[in-house]
């Protein structure tokens, strides 16, 4: 091979490299630039060279990469590199002059908060006592307008008041997933496929004879903005969670796991309940040029002081966003986080233990949250930002079921099912499995029977 | 077939052709200059928000204005009002308690099923919710802020320098092995140019770009997955037109232009990007063709050709189910507004829309009024189930082909029957089938002056089959063997090959020997071509 074919291929290896490896996250300061690559930099002004020692061109360059660019590049080109570079650099952060940093609304509209404000009182169509109404002509339905957990409906809060409701099921159809869209539609595809509150086949209880269980509808979200969004589902979540129900939140994209827990620290107050979340991304994207988002949720979570990060328990983690930075961030927040590498290294059976014994050791309250990523894609392919290895749905209703019966339960979400991915039932049947594992396990406590009860009945035929 | 839809007779290759090729030759020539001039102007258009603007046009929608006067109020209801405040009765009078409480009628019926007590409640109610609904300084935030502390707020749109890869000369990318084949998938299998410099250098006609913008539809899957399967299925781009006897790509110099940068957390943020790199394709003579997401991207697409082709110089032709003119939400851009606000900001002349295949659940008799006022060209499945397609076919092109119009072309798929494009955010039935959309994207982009297209809001997963892409995939083609035609000066009304749309070897439609002639006559030009010199 000619020399020039030789470095057309190391060229687009280090290309591939390039591609493949992120930049390495480094501390401000200096490059330690290998020795024998000091010769060509007297090649660059003083400008030049304090920006490739500094180190500051590794956030665009991969550092093999600049070291062969050195090695390579004739004097001319390796200032026309630097000078790109600096450019590059100069345009990575926000300029007043140059970007928009708010994105203008339409103040004259008639309609600026339309879709976010409930219908006062007087203005209602229909008159009607307090209270969860069935919509079903029948003592016995078996079809009908589809509900949660084929559930009575309620619309204010009087009538979760008048109904002394244990459980509010509510959908949050936001759709800004940073993966695949269509999250927008969970809600009413768990509604039209309803699999949840049916006898428990481990403890025989009905969880409708012990709880009283609603489907409290959606909350309202913009389409177009996740921000203008978060507030109006914040106070909705506090405005039910002060009725004495517990919100069991369905998204929607993961975004929504930020005003659902807020919501619920509204009415509760900041750092008085803990946080189990099931999640293959750690959704602590610190520097985002957006103010919320699904990557940012736990950022703000644990930054707002919302919930503690040593009451945080993080489980499943894996997938691209799982890097270097993140977990040292998490560690330095205390959160107690459970890799997929962890579960591999040490079985999961292991790893529930511990997370069991982090949950009992935190306060009595717990919010539990899931992610649907965190399950294996074989058995959620409709996970809007889906990871491969994950865990198994037996692993994860099994986990959430014994947390909701273990702990005092003041909030639930599960979040970014899309059911678009999915063209047959599998996804949605599974993710009313984990919201069905901690209603079961919310029933299980409220009947006073041990977390992990199993009827005797169920557990063994009895025959000799 | 009627005879008088179709011309078989080809102009003979002659003197006109060759100024024909003169001018193309120096319309390249002078669009090379421009973008070498280009590189010095500021990178950003005039309206451009930055910092924390507001939006720098009226943003009030003319429609909503309302000059009804206020009912009268029988004296037999006074009683029921004797708790109201004066300003709380000037309400109930207006056309804003006209939402709640109906014609004058039923105000009257309802106020006498109240007593004075509830009456006073009801109107109260009324009134939170309009002065609720109106942005309220203060209590509203004006505006989506980003965050400005971010060090990577622009990381989303930063172009990789040249100089970070192996040094080639410019031009556009052949990325195979085989005679530029069997490399990553391009649209088509088309080199791929990264930069104004591949086009310039290429003497390119045609840039495909992908805008995988999903933030603005109703389903959201018209991201990346949708220019990937683009480009998974992109190898029909490059064949034989049959009905024409063209190939695209041996009359035109097609590129991949890669994807454009979105940001799919913000729609408006990714507007000006796209705008920039709509531009920068056009200012270099190609023809950008934007495919992919959602219809949001017509604001960008059509306002990037209005800042090189000038303002009130492009009109556009929509086929979409929807007319896209809504306006008066919260937010100024989505995947309903883009025509209206085209419209509002100057790019386009409403005089200058026309608008193809419209039939969903809008626009209302106050939208179509305002669409007659403006002098916007509409043209409805309604019409068609009137008059027939094949009338309003030729209508539609000899008005889009009307003398000195520049034209976009933007294609939203849900302008197609579901049956043949159900992956699409907002499908409505009763639509054009392929047979009637591929003719006359071909013929408007042969007949007229088509200076950009655009094919959006494909969904592929709402497809388990592939046929929702095949079917995008083959609009792209119809327009691009279009545009060969029209660069080969094929440009009279339906042009089909008189070879391939007649056997004559029988009299049966009356015409045999017309047909024959044509033949033959096509046949001496394409002799007299091969003795010309090449280029």
């Amino acid at each position: 091979m000619s020399p020039q074919g030789i470095l057309a291929r190391c060229g687009m290896v280090t290309l591939i490299l390039a591609l493949l490896l992120p930049p390495f996250e480094r501390a401000a300061g200096q490059w330690p630039i290998p020795e024998e690559l000091l010769a060509p930099l007297s090649a660059l002004n003083a400008e030049q060279l304090e920006f490739v020692s500094s180190g500051a061109a590794l956030e665009f360059i991969p550092e093999r990469q600049l070291e062969y660019e050195l090695a390579t590049r004739d004097a001319d080109s390796l200032r026309s590199l630097v000078d790109d570079l600096m450019a590059v650099a100069a345009e990575m952060g926000y300029d007043p002059n140059r970007d928009m940093g708010a994105t203008p609304l339409n103040l004259a509209s008639k309609r600026f908060n339309k879709g976010k404000l409930p219908t006062p009182a007087p203005l209602r169509k229909l008159k009607r006592d307090a209270g969860p109404f069935s919509v079903h002509r029948y003592l016995f339905p078996t079809s009908g307008v589809p509900t949660f957990a084929g559930a009575k409906v309620a619309i204010w809060p009087e009538d979760l008041v008048a109904g002394k409701v244990d459980i509010a099921i509510i959908g949050i159809p936001s759709n800004a997933s940073s993966g695949r869209r269509d999250a927008r539609h969970g809600p009413n595809a768990m509604r039209a496929t309803n699999t949840i509150a049916a006898t428990d086949e481990q403890s025989l209880i009905e969880p409708h004879e012990i709880l009283s269980v609603v489907d409290y509808g959606d909350f309202s979200v913009d389409w177009l903005s996740t921000e203008l969004t978060v507030d109006h589902v914040t106070d909705m979540v506090a405005e039910t969670a002060e009725t004495g129900a517990i919100p069991m939140l369905v998204g929607g994209d993961t975004s929504m796991l930020y005003p659902g827990v807020k919501g619920i620290a509204k009415a509760r107050g900041r750092g008085t309940f803990g946080l189990l979340q099931f999640n293959a991304h750690p959704d602590s994207e610190r520097f985002g040029d957006h103010t919320v988002s699904d990557r940012q949720a736990m950022f703000l979570l644990l930054d707002e002081g919302i919930v503690n990060g040593s009451e945080t328990v993080q489980v499943g983690l894996r997938g691209s966003a799982l890097d270097l930075e993140s977990l040292q961030w998490l560690r330095s927040q205390k959160v107690r986080y459970h890799t997929m590498a962890e579960i591999q290294q040490r079985g999961f059976d292991k790893v529930l233990t511990k997370v069991i014994r982090e949950v009992e050791r935190g306060p009595d309250a717990f919010f539990v949250s899931i992610d649907v990523s965190v399950i294996d894609p074989a058995e959620m392919i409709a996970a809007g930002r889906i990871a491969p290895n994950g865990l198994s749905i037996d692993e994860v209703t099994r986990a959430i079921r014994h947390v909701c019966a273990a702990k005092d339960i003041v909030g639930f979400e599960i979040t970014d099912m899309a059911p678009m991915l999915d063209v047959s039932r599998l996804s949605v049947i599974n993710a009313n499995a984990v919201l069905n594992a901690c209603l079961v396990g919310i029933a299980v406590r409220k009947a006073g029977l041990e977390p992990d009860y199993v009827h005797p009945l169920v557990l063994d035929h009895g025959q000799r | 077939m009627a005879s008088d839809n179709v011309s078989w007779v080809r102009p003979i290759w002659n003197i006109e052709m060759k100024n024909v090729c003169f001018a193309t030759a120096a319309a390249l020539f002078v669009a090379a200059t421009t973008v070498a001039m280009a590189a010095d102007e500021p990178r950003h258009t005039p309206e451009h928000v930055i910092g924390e603007q507001a939006y720098p046009f009226a943003s009030n929608d003319p429609r909503e204005e309302d000059d009804k006067p206020p009912i009268e109020l029988p004296d037999s209801v006074a009683p029921k009002l004797a708790l109201l405040t004066p300003e709380e009765i000037e309400f109930l009078k207006s056309n804003d308690a006209r939402a709640f409480t109906g014609p004058a009628e039923d105000t009257i019926e309802a106020l006498n099923e109240r007593t004075p007590e509830e009456v006073q409640a009801w109107v109260q109610a009324m009134q939170h919710v309009v002065n609720h609904n109106r942005y309220e300084e203060g209590r509203d935030t004006p505006n989506i802020r980003l965050n400005t502390e971010s060090p990577k707020f622009n990381a989303w749109r930063l172009q990789r320098p040249r100089s970070m890869d192996p040094a080639r000369e410019a031009g556009p990318i052949p990325l195979g092995r085989y005679d530029g084949k069997g490399g990553p998938p391009t649209f088509g299998r088309f080199p791929l140019a990264l930069s104004t410099e591949d086009l310039v250098a290429g003497e390119v006609d045609v840039a495909i770009l992908g805008a995988p913008l999903n933030m603005g539809s109703g389903w959201r899957d018209s991201g990346e997955r949708a220019t990937a399967d683009l480009r998974l299925l992109g190898w029909p781009l490059a064949g034989l037109d049959q009905y024409v006897q063209i190939k695209p790509s041996e009359v035109l110099t097609i590129v991949d232009y890669g994807d454009v940068a979105v940001d799919n957390d913000n729609t408006e943020r990714s507007m000006s990007h796209i705008r920039d790199i709509v531009r920068e394709i056009a200012a270099t003579g190609a023809v950008p063709m934007i495919v992919g997401g959602d219809h949001s991207l017509e604001y960008p697409n059509v306002a990037g050709l209005a800042d090189v082709y000038g303002k009130e110089k492009v009109s556009v032709i929509h086929f979409d189910s929807h007319y896209d003119a809504w306006w008066g939400g919260n937010h100024l851009i989505g995947h309903g507004y883009p025509v209206y606000r085209l419209i509002n900001e100057g790019h386009v002349r409403a005089e200058d829309y026309i608008q193809v295949g419209l039939r969903s659940g809008g626009p209302d008799k106050t939208g179509f009024k305002w669409m007659r006022e403006k002098g916007m060209r509409y043209h409805n499945m309604a019409e068609v189930e009137a008059h027939g397609w094949d009338a309003v076919l030729d209508r539609v092109v000899a008005e889009a082909s009307e003398e000195g119009r520049k034209l976009h072309i933007s294609f939203d798929i849900d302008v197609l029957d579901p049956a043949f494009a159900v992956a699409t955010g907002t499908p409505v039935p009763g639509g054009l089938t392929m047979r009637e959309a591929i003719p006359i994207v071909r013929r408007l982009c042969a007949e007229s002056n088509v200076v950009g297209f655009d094919l959006v809001e494909l969904h592929p997963a709402l497809d388990p089959t592939y046929k929702t892409t095949l079917n995008s995939t083959y609009i792209i083609k119809a327009c691009l063997t279009g545009l060969a035609m029209n660069k080969e000066g094929l440009t009279e009304k339906h042009y089909l090959s008189p070879l391939s749309s007649e056997h004559a070897i029988d009299d049966y439609y009356g015409e045999q020997q017309q047909y024959l002639d044509a033949t033959r006559a096509e046949e001496e030009k394409d002799k007299d071509e091969e003795k010309e010199p090449q280029e």
